[in-house]
């Protein structure tokens, strides 16, 4: 396949974005610089040299003959794990592999899945049985398993509210957690027979960052050491903030008659 | 054994629960689920047998990272689709709690002992993925 220089550019403007929907998804590091280099390969380049780390996205690829291009992009999104989006990227990106996209129809794919979200019923019905399933899962009986369902549902409701206002995940883990610590509280406060180690526990685990916890472990161990100690740092600023949101309702639901 | 049932359906519950949130396609979500399953019950076997907790969650994070990877080159999606959903039975939510709430009330032996057991999980974790990708890249270079 031979690209125009014009066209060469478009092509890296679209590798681009296609790097950055990746990160919003949640993808590692290793599997989005693999992606943009077998993508480029794809589209003929002659060699990719492709650096990712969690904020930045560096692109430079040489087709035969012509000089290299170089662009780099800035990535605000914070990795947000959507399967949904996943997987309709890597779908294209196989495809490529096997014969190349035409660039306006990789153009316009992007575009869609760009703006194409998971549905929000599915967010909230799966937040539901998580928290819940957690709550027992962790020794909880079905009381317990119930309310932490229903707080699983007002966790889901607070963070879709709070991702709109451009909080940072910091700020909003804070609040979102002092929340639930409380409402739980009050609850366990009014009908004693529940549990409230429980319930917090299955709420917990929707909040926990223990994958991206994982995920900088993995990345450290198999040689991104950058980008798993920036995302380690990250996970453990983030659990922070939600272990102290919850020590403050703790401590306020402990001053309680 | 009782609590082992209800912990394997509610791990059953629970990785559906999360397959969902993720926004993983409804035709996968019993197979992310099943995997969940999969991961405790190597878990609690392990456990039974050579009641090592990090030996445990290393051979559970392990298996579970095989059958997703199996699955992927089956269904022809990326392997994490179902690994990071059917290993959630294993992220130690619960020492994590303990330890706050050990912290809130000044018991700071407990905390510390929670504490650590959080961490050793998730060194455990993040040791089994690791060792089944280490080996996978292995084959893929000869």
């Amino acid at each position: 396949m031979n690209l125009t220089r014009q066209e060469q550019s478009r092509l890296l403007d679209c590798l681009l974005e296609m790097g950055d929907l990746l990160l919003d998804c949640g993808a590692e590091i290793g599997r989005v610089e693999d992606t943009l280099s077998r993508m480029g390969h794809a589209y003929g380049a002659e060699q990719m040299n492709v650096f990712v780390i969690p904020s930045l996205i560096s692109v430079s690829m040489s087709f035969p003959d012509t000089e290299a291009i170089t662009e780099t992009r800035r990535i605000h999104s914070f990795g947000n794990t959507d399967f949904y989006r996943l997987e309709k990227i890597n779908a294209m990106s196989r495809q490529c592999s096997v014969s190349p996209i035409p660039l306006d129809e990789l153009r316009a794919r992007l575009d869609k899945v760009a703006h194409g979200r998971k549905p929000f019923s599915m967010v909230l019905w799966g937040s539901i049985l998580a928290g819940g399933g957690f709550a027992v899962f962790f020794g909880g009986d079905l009381w317990d398993g119930l309310v932490a369902a229903v707080f699983a549902a007002a966790i889901c409701l607070l963070q879709n509210r709070l991702g709109k206002t451009q909080l940072g995940v910091v700020a909003s883990n804070l609040m979102v957690s002092l929340v639930i610590g409380l409402g739980v509280g009050l609850v366990v406060e009014l009908i004693p027979a529940l549990h409230m180690d429980k319930i917090l526990i299955g709420d917990i685990m929707l909040l926990i960052p223990g994958l991206a916890m994982t995920n900088a472990i993995r990345n450290t161990l198999l040689g991104n050491t950058i980008s798993g100690v920036v995302r380690l740092a990250e996970s453990l600023i983030w659990a922070a903030a939600l272990a102290g949101g919850f020590m403050v309702a703790l401590v306020i639901v402990g001053l309680l008659p | 054994m009782k609590t082992a049932l209800i912990q394997l359906l509610t791990a059953f519950i629970s990785s559906w629960g999360f397959s969902m949130l993720f926004g993983l396609r409804r035709r996968f979500l019993i197979y992310a689920a099943l995997g969940g399953v999969l991961c405790w019950g190597v878990y609690l076997g392990m456990d039974a047998w050579t009641h090592m907790e990090f030996l445990s969650c290393l051979m559970a994070a392990a298996s579970t990272v095989v059958y997703a990877e199996l699955l992927a080159r089956r269904l022809k999606t990326p392997a994490t689709l179902f690994v990071v959903p059917a290993i959630l039975p294993l992220v130690p939510g619960g020492s994590l709690y303990y330890t706050m709430e050990n912290i809130v009330h000044g018991q700071l032996e407990a905390a510390r002992s929670y504490g650590q057991q959080t961490l050793i999980a998730a060194l455990a974790i993040a040791a089994g993925i690791s060792f089944v990708v280490a080996l996978r890249e292995l084959r893929a270079r000869r």
